[in-house]
């Protein structure tokens, strides 16, 4: 077992050199694969196998049929199936639909079938407010979920839940729908995971050991990011409590469509890119300026968009950012380096 | 052609009694607006900003035949940038007024047909993008200089009827 969990190091070094990395994350991976014998010999029955894990995002499909965005989902697929090393499992950062209606998320599934591995999903508000997810969990199960991986927890939330504004106004679902789809729209208000999925959480990591590596997908931000555009979980400050045991807490994100990191004591944070368009940096200082992509160019179709994926190890992990255009700034060319201990981030 | 104002010197300086007098004589042509005149002029811009919101966010099927609107890339008109125009756009390969970067992005990512400049409709895109952004330092720019969007503090960002629905009803 151990020869194989080795083999498994080795070949990955192995891979990550061939890939054409550069020295500054070659370095990065071996720190962390240094921490890994460190943690190995501290603690026999804590072990995480390195691999790597990719995250598709925001493909906000239209109904019309060969719509440009279709090709950019599939373009993602490609990308991520010919990654190498392979990504053990992808997840879908959410807002697969543009508008909620079943025939968008029928046409999602089928071109995210493509994938070679599996994938997990979870919910975006342009998925869900046209029937409140019936549609999205008939085809994409539950919202909820964690499972544990080479030795690293995951865990899936659904984090665009508002109070119930439609009621009261006595909207049809599509003016619900309507009124969540508008970035700025100021109808929905703060978004948040709410009540029942925080008491979910906090039975779900009761029995994980602190020292267990954690990463927590949810479609907003874990962090006050810019609440107007809804970058932002009103609750994140209890799910960060409920997670403050733990060494090392990864929060991977859709819905912001652009590169972004933060740090918050033992979470560190990364915003996923979209496949439908690039959203500007909204005006605020961000506390990790360099993770900041370039402003992408209206006239090429597919700038600023793209995948991203992290090589997992035990104290941390890569996140890496690939843009359907090769541009990236040198900070996040390099990859965001998760974990490492905790921080007086912003 | 420039005047030369130095050819003029003698003619130029007047004595100031004189000044005071065609100063005096050339503040107004007419009374200032009364408030109810300029009430009714700012409801007439407001307006123009509404309905150039409503056109933002896809109001006008023709803009588009993809179903994208000006509010997908730019939400509170983040990144439209009008205080940086005229500027050299390359995709023109030209300097080019707002109103044709607006009509530039409706052809190319939405697809749609273009709007008549002089429209009522183009004038709207144009208050709402131009209110959005009220206060902004004018500077006509660079293509690829990256500016900060406005801070819209609430509702859709200018004086509306409260809407009375959901979180933020202004």
């Amino acid at each position: 077992m151990a020869d194989l969990e080795d083999m498994d190091r080795r070949r990955f070094l192995s891979f990550t050199g061939k890939a054409g990395l550069s020295t500054l994350v070659a370095q990065a991976i071996g720190v962390n694969l240094g921490m890994i014998d460190i943690v190995h010999a501290q603690n026999g029955n804590r072990k995480v196998i390195p691999f790597r894990f990719a995250m598709i995002s925001d493909s906000h499909l239209y109904s019309i049929a060969d719509h440009k965005f279709d090709k950019h989902l599939e373009d993602a697929v490609v990308m991520v199936n010919n990654l190498n090393p392979a990504p053990d499992f992808v997840l879908f950062g959410g807002d697969v639909a543009q508008n909620g209606t079943e025939d968008q998320l029928v046409k999602g599934k089928k071109i995210l079938s493509k994938l070679k591995m599996p994938m997990k999903v979870i919910p975006g508000e342009h998925d869900w407010y046209l029937d409140m997810g019936n549609a999205w969990r008939g085809l994409y199960g539950d919202e909820t979920w964690s499972f544990d991986h080479k030795g690293v927890h995951f865990i899936g939330m659904n984090s665009i839940l508002v109070k119930d504004f439609w009621t009261p106004a006595g909207l049809t679902p599509k003016q619900r729908m309507e009124a969540m789809e508008m970035l700025e729209g100021p109808i929905g208000g703060p978004w948040g995971v709410h009540e029942k999925q925080l008491e979910w959480l906090r039975k779900d990591v009761a029995k994980v050991s602190a020292d267990t590596p954690v990463v927590i997908f949810t479609h907003s931000p874990l962090w006050d990011y810019y609440p107007r555009w809804n970058f932002q979980t009103s609750d994140a400050p209890e799910i960060r409590k409920i997670l403050s045991k733990f060494k090392n807490v990864m929060s991977f994100h859709g819905h912001v469509h652009q590169t972004v990191f933060n740090r918050i004591g033992n979470m560190s944070s990364v915003g996923a890119l979209s496949t439908s368009w690039p959203w500007p940096y909204p005006p605020v200082t961000l506390p990790y300026p360099q993770s900041q992509m370039y402003r992408a160019d209206p006239a090429n179709e597919q700038d600023g968009m793209g995948i991203q994926f992290a090589d997992m190890a035990a104290g941390g992990g890569i996140a890496r950012f690939q843009g359907f255009e090769e541009a990236m700034p040198p900070f996040l060319a390099n990859g965001i380096k998760m974990g490492g201990g905790k921080t007086d981030g912003a | 052609m420039a005047l030369d104002l130095a050819k003029f010197g003698k003619a130029v300086a007047l004595p100031l009694g004189v000044c005071a007098a065609v100063a005096a004589g050339s503040v107004s042509a007419r009374e200032p607006y009364t408030k109810e005149e300029l009430a009714k002029q700012e409801q007439k811009l407001i307006a123009s900003v509404d309905r150039g919101s409503a056109l933002w966010h896809g109001a006008r099927a023709d803009m588009s035949n993809n179903g994208l609107a000006c509010g997908n890339c730019h939400p509170d008109g983040a990144a439209a940038n009008p205080q940086t125009f005229p500027k050299f756009m390359p995709m023109m390969d030209k300097v080019v007024a707002f109103r044709d970067m607006v009509n530039w992005c409706i052809e190319n990512p939405q697809g749609g047909k273009p709007l008549d400049v002089n429209s009522p409709d183009m004038v709207a895109l144009e208050a709402y993008a131009f209110y959005l952004h009220r206060g902004e330092k004018i500077e006509p720019g660079l293509a690829t200089r990256q500016t900060v969007p406005v801070a819209v503090k609430s509702g859709m960002g200018y004086p509306r009827k409260p809407t009375g629905v959901g979180y933020d009803t202004k």
